[in-house]
């Protein structure tokens, strides 16, 4: 891939992208990344509208990027163009919010067991459904009070030995549901000799992108760009946990900033110094420096690969560290796009396509018959356990409970709501319908 | 920051690639293949012609390497047909014969036949491919040729909705990810091939299919099916390539895709590894050899001041020394003034540079 005007002239329409595409083959009569992408940019750029609802449609998977031979950045011309699409009113409200989850986890959590309540009620979900056109088949995940880390307590070197100071970007998902997955991620960090900071970052700016709203996403990556560049000058490296927010922080923010003078520069720092959590812990295998007192833990686990980890181009260091611990089996799904793509999955014209993509992933998992599945993209994990009987968690936590031989409960409690009365899904299937 | 480490780095995923890559993972060898598409070979039928072969039958491995190839194809779930000895003529999309060696299974039973009556199968709404066309020009060359084979065309048409316009891509994946519609197709083939010995259909039979899942496709025809190369897309090259691909990577083969390469790193005489252009940095694959086998586009990656290269597929600097111990260029090297050697040659001289990147292994320290 890579960031060029001119990169449209490299297609030769061999058709490739299409053959990778989760939707065009979800949904036939979607038009395709190569006729969304350079066909009708060629047409957009001489100023003629060909624009069209399916725009809105494009996962952002980038998976048409990374087959391109001659490296045509499609998606990045079809999020162009999502960009400039006017949505009916409702939708476009709904896809306001869906852009800020931020300010959604801030509001939610002000009192996150109303709102948890609230969420998960059924009249709640089904007026969600009429007035927000949101998936009702869809539970929101449960919002948790932030308290990833106390505000003095950031900037302490805990690690007597530490070689390296980080600063870890939580993004939105940690900050404001799984606050102890990103406990679990620093500490993982510090027993790797880590000193670890937390980034008092807004939200990457996927979301916004993927809903197509440019100008929150510039916002957001300003902000982070300014705090994160100091950070960086302080000799600190970023590390995310969140493979979308990876993907936009070694992006540039997608390219977002590249024509703002005051921020181009620091966007390309903050994207040369950011590192998967993964890649790092990789590194540190390569180089013999993992802490690698892992104790036997009996675990057959499925691997699902998220699509913006794909897209970083880091190879599957995930795959192999969990392999390095004593007892696991690790089995590579291999099997496209789980269709969840964020917020995509919860937008109710969306929900059949998402459901029929990740119907191959399904499969496959449903076939290994794992304990449990890995992956480390939070809306990944929702829609395996959506669409799939098995528990699916964070690579992270399986890592760092491996040094005290516990390994993670495989049962599936994946209600995200305690007040909602609901037992688990494996021992209740008939209930809510999640 | 530490870099990854690998024994053999290959660059490149054409047929050449992926058979270096293959052969060195075969010698237990730690490999990462590197490329941003796949090899040209998937815009085409995925066989080897006559005409390759012949062009390499004069390198004693090239029986060797052609079976390495077969053996990894059909572990690979893609297997092929032919030896390197025989030659058969089979159809093209142009109504034509072409002379070829190996094929995939499924291309391989379509050389004209005594006696045999064949259904040229086309689908209706669907552009690349003529079924009439093609029936009436295989019909006049097989007079021609003296064979009593006829070949007549039928068309089967879709009640579901294919989207607008009807593509093998879309029929492939179909047949890739959905059984009702495999059990579909069967049945309107059979009733366009009764009273018909074979039938040849446009290649559409999925993307990613096994040979279990097209054995059981031809167990529901109850006949003889081959498949026929379209116009890119062609399913047929891709699906070698999808099966070639993903059998490497459950043989532990390391894939980078999308990402151009940056630079081979050349110190003294060794190469040390090779730099990735992915987002926000450049990934280092440290390596004790690598192989390119990236075709045209090899001499970019090394700066274009090679001239040549030596009996052990090094590449050679302008005053003839090599360049690295350590580094193998598989296919043709554009200084040598020769154009495509085709296919037989990408996989022959992907087997030796991957078996030779494999035995440097411990021969220096990187």
């Amino acid at each position: 891939m890579q960031l060029d005007d001119l990169a449209i002239d490299n297609c030769l329409k061999c058709s490739l992208c299409n053959t990778v595409c989760p939707v065009l083959a979800a949904d036939p009569r979607y038009p395709g990344p190569k006729r969304l992408g350079p066909e009708l940019e060629r047409l957009r750029r001489e100023g003629i509208s060909t624009d069209t609802e399916w725009v809105e449609y494009c996962l952002g998977c980038h998976r048409c990027d990374i087959v391109c031979p001659h490296q045509v950045n499609a998606s990045e011309m079809i999020a162009r163009a999502k960009a400039a699409h006017r949505k009916p009113l409702v939708r476009g409200l709904r896809d306001w919010w869906f852009a800020r989850p931020g300010l959604l986890g801030k509001l939610t959590t002000i009192l996150p067991a109303l709102s948890n309540f609230a969420l998960a009620m059924k009249p709640a979900r089904v007026l969600m459904s009429k007035l927000m056109q949101i998936a009702p088949q869809r539970l929101f995940p449960k919002y948790t009070r932030p308290d990833l880390r106390s505000p003095e307590m950031t900037g302490v070197s805990i690690s007597k030995s530490a070689r390296q100071r980080i600063v870890f970007f939580p993004g939105c998902f940690i900050r404001y549901n799984r606050p102890e997955l990103g406990r679990m991620v620093i500490d993982l960090l510090e027993r790797n000799g880590f000193s670890v900071e937390v980034a008092s970052s807004e939200c990457c700016g996927v979301p916004a992108l993927a809903n197509g709203n440019t100008a929150a996403a510039r916002s957001v990556a300003r902000a982070n760009v300014k705090a994160l560049a100091r950070q960086i000058d302080s000799g600190l490296h970023i590390v995310t946990a969140c493979s979308s927010c990876g993907h936009m922080l070694k992006t540039r923010f997608a390219g977002i900033l590249d024509e703002d003078k005051k921020f181009d520069g620091a966007a390309k720092k903050v994207a040369s110094n950011t590192f998967d959590l993964a890649e790092l812990l990789m590194a540190q295998a390569d180089a013999g420096e993992l802490n690698t007192s892992f104790q036997r833990t009996i675990l057959r686990l499925a691997y699902h690969a998220p699509c913006h980890q794909r897209s970083q181009g880091i190879g599957r260091p995930w795959y192999h560290l969990l392999r390095m611990i004593p007892g696991v089996t690790v089995e590579d799904m291999d099997s496209g796009c789980c269709g969840m793509s964020g917020t995509y999955g919860f937008k109710q014209e969306k929900y059949p396509i998402s459901m029929e993509i990740g119907k191959e992933l399904f499969a496959s998992i449903n076939a290994a018959q794992p304990q449990m599945v890995a992956t480390e993209c939070a809306t990944c994990q929702m829609q395996i356990e959506h669409g799939t009987n098995f528990k699916a968690i964070h690579p992270a936590e399986i890592l760092l409970r491996a040094y005290d031989g516990t390994a993670p409960d495989a049962n599936r409690n994946s209600c995200p709501v305690d007040e909602c009365g609901c037992t688990p899904c494996n021992q209740k299937p008939e209930g809510v319908d999640h | 920051m530490k870099s990854d480490r690998y024994d053999v780095v290959v660059v490149g995923a054409g047929l050449g690639g992926l058979t270096a890559a293959g052969a060195a993972a075969h010698r237990n060898m730690k490999v990462a293949l590197v490329a941003t598409g796949p090899g040209s070979f998937v815009n085409g039928p995925g066989w080897l012609k006559t005409k390759d072969i012949s062009r390499a039958s004069a390198a004693p491995d090239l029986s060797e390497a052609i079976s390495f190839f077969c053996e990894m194809a059909r572990r690979a779930g893609c297997p092929f047909a032919g030896d390197i000895s025989t030659a058969k003529y089979l159809p093209t999309l142009l109504g034509d014969f072409q002379s070829v060696t190996l094929a995939p299974l499924l291309l391989w039973n379509a050389e004209p036949r005594d006696g045999v009556s064949t259904a040229i199968i086309g689908i209706q709404g669907l552009s690349s491919f003529d079924e009439n066309f093609m029936a009436e020009r295989l019909s006049v060359l097989t007079r021609a040729m003296g064979c009593s084979g006829t070949y007549a065309a039928r068309q089967i048409s879709f009640s579901r909705d294919m989207g607008a316009p009807v593509t093998t891509l879309r029929i492939a994946q179909l047949f890739d990810r959905d059984p009702d519609f495999r059990i579909e197709l069967a049945y309107a083939l059979r009733a366009a091939a009764s009273g018909f010995q074979r039938i040849f259909v446009p290649g559409m039979l999925g993307l990613d299919s096994a040979a279990e899942q097209i054995a059981e496709f031809k167990r529901e025809l109850r006949c003889a099916v081959c498949e026929i190369r379209t116009l890119p897309l062609s399913i047929p090259g891709l699906r070698v390539f999808h099966r070639l691909e993903s059998y490497l990577q459950k043989i532990g083969v390391e894939l980078f895709r999308g990402f151009p390469v940056e630079e081979v790193v050349i110190r003294d005489d060794l190469c040390t590894g090779v730099r990735i252009e992915a987002p926000g940095h450049a990934i280092n694959l440290r390596c004790e050899s690598i192989v390119l086998a990236t075709g045209r586009h090899s001499p970019s990656s090394l700066n274009g001041t090679h001239a040549g290269r030596d009996q052990q597929m090094r590449p050679l600097n302008s005053v003839g020394a090599v360049m690295a111990r350590n580094l193998f260029v598989a296919f043709s090297l554009p200084n040598s003034g020769v154009g495509s050697h085709g296919d037989a040659m990408r996989i022959l001289t992907g087997y030796r540079a991957g078996n030779l990147a494999a035995s440097t292994k411990g021969n220096h320290a990187a």
